[in-house]
């Protein structure tokens, strides 16, 4: 077994954003603490699930993609959101469009960005060993509950019970944007097709929310990305090809 | 007592006959997938043997269960009574008292898998999920995906890279078994998931 049960602080689970959301407390605190803690990432991930919903008519992503809502109307947390994606269109070459379905939909980066705050807010609170995994997009920060860097697994892309990669760190972002979970998901917004060529990229850096956009940016990009991830400052990656070739930065945090 | 004697083998019999019926769906050629580093193992009557050795011969009255111990894992049912020996008998065959309650749990746990799912993300359809759990006792101590949706994408391939790229590369994707704090991967859907594990859950128990 992994976890002992003697292991210090606190695991929950739970399924937020239409998909799984898992925070890790390694922190040796009190477990009314832990509980409060937990407790405060949650209601924050609730918070922004009924915010930037795009499947909850009533979120405000939704009423503002409906002219409901003006931008000068708009909460301080859309308002930033919908800054930064303009910022990483320019920054992608236009790879990463919010609007690459014809209508709003920032999640490519609010699940990476949500999960980074939940986490600037636990360093904040003095819970400086954690990790938040939201959806597969990972924030890790300080130990695990053994005492030692965390470890992080990158998925297999074609058998979700193996990891093709692991990565060791103790202040990482980790996101991977992927085809073999929903399919081509991801569209080219330049042809307005899915995009094909990558499986699977992995952007490692310490920002979860630019981590995420970047993965899905050059998952967009097709076999071209792998150039421009390899120019990108502040970032390692991997990815792997629809033929089975991996890839990755020769500085990538490999567990050695 | 011959009576008795039938009545307690008749009980071992269909006990028996019960968790191999309900861990049948378990062992389905799926599970085979499943990396060398999982924690648990599969119920099989291999390790029984060893728990009937449990009666250290000093009580009489631990005579009649023996059969019923070696006829298969229906010890599981009574976990209390493995756990009570090793402090009834504090004599010099301590030692061997221990390893029954050790290996008590492992003898008890099962895999169910449930029915699969279709994965549908605005009405396209991608696949199906297949969640197995890991049943020891009446608790669920771990809970897997075993088919997640592939879309059939492996059938599409790319060109070669351009030799721009100055990463590592073109080594061909490999698995690695490792002792891993969490994962990262692409956006898993999980209402498939949901039900799969619903339905491995009702057919547990």
């Amino acid at each position: 077994m992994r976890a002992t049960l003697t292991r210090p602080g606190l695991c929950r689970v739970e399924q937020i954003m239409g998909t799984t959301i898992t925070l890790d407390l390694a922190d040796d605190l009190p477990p009314v603490t832990l509980r409060e803690l937990a407790d405060e990432v949650f209601a924050w991930m609730h918070e922004v699930d009924a915010r930037f919903s795009t499947y909850q008519p009533d979120s405000e992503v939704c009423r503002f993609d409906r002219g409901e809502v003006l931008h000068s109307e708009a909460s301080a947390d859309l308002r930033y959101v919908l800054e930064t994606c303009a910022d990483l269109w320019g920054a992608t070459d236009g790879f990463f469009d919010a609007y690459a379905t014809g209508r709003l939909d920032p999640s490519g980066f609010v699940k990476g960005w949500a999960a980074q705050v939940a986490s600037d807010r636990l360093v904040a609170a003095g819970a400086v060993n954690h990790c938040v995994n939201a959806g597969g997009d990972v924030r890790v920060r300080g130990l695990s509950p053994s005492g030692e860097p965390w470890r992080i697994g990158i998925r297999h892309p074609w058998d979700a019970m193996a990891a093709c990669l692991v990565l060791t760190g103790t202040d990482l972002a980790v996101a991977t944007s992927g085809v073999y979970e929903r399919g081509r998901h991801v569209l080219d917004p330049r042809r307005g097709t899915p995009a094909s060529g990558l499986r699977s990229v992995t952007v490692v850096g310490t920002d979860l929310g630019l981590a995420d956009a970047y993965a899905t940016a050059a998952l967009a990009m097709g076999t071209p990305g792998l150039n421009w991830l390899a120019r990108l400052d502040d970032h390692t990656h991997a990815a792997i090809t629809d033929n089975a070739r991996q890839y990755h930065s020769t500085n990538l945090p490999l567990t050695d | 007592m011959r009576r008795a004697l039938l009545a307690i083998t008749g009980l071992a019999a269909s006990t028996t006959a019960l968790v191999v019926f309900k861990g049948s769906p378990g062992t389905s050629q799926v599970a085979q997938n499943l990396p060398t580093a999982q924690p648990v193992n599969p119920s099989g009557p291999g390790s029984d043997p060893a728990a009937a050795p449990a009666a250290p011969g000093t009580d009489p009255a631990a005579g009649p269960p023996t059969p019923s111990g070696s006829a298969g894992p229906s010890t599981s049912p009574k976990p209390g009574k493995t756990t009570a020996r090793p402090s009834g008998t504090k004599t010099t065959k301590a030692p061997s008292a221990p390893r029954t309650t050790t290996k008590a749990p492992q003898s008890s746990t099962r895999r169910v898998t449930g029915a699969p799912f279709d994965a549908v993300d605005d009405s396209q359809t991608y696949g199906f999920v297949t969640v197995q759990i890991v049943v020891s006792g009446n608790r669920i101590v771990d809970a897997v995906a075993l088919s997640l949706p592939s879309g059939g994408e492996s059938d599409i391939h790319s060109g070669d890279v351009r030799t721009a790229y100055d990463g590592s590369g073109a080594e061909v994707v490999a698995k690695q078994s490792a002792n891993l704090n969490t994962v990262s991967g692409a956006t898993a859907t999980s209402d498939a998931y949901k039900k799969s594990l619903r339905s491995a859950i009702e057919k547990a128990f």
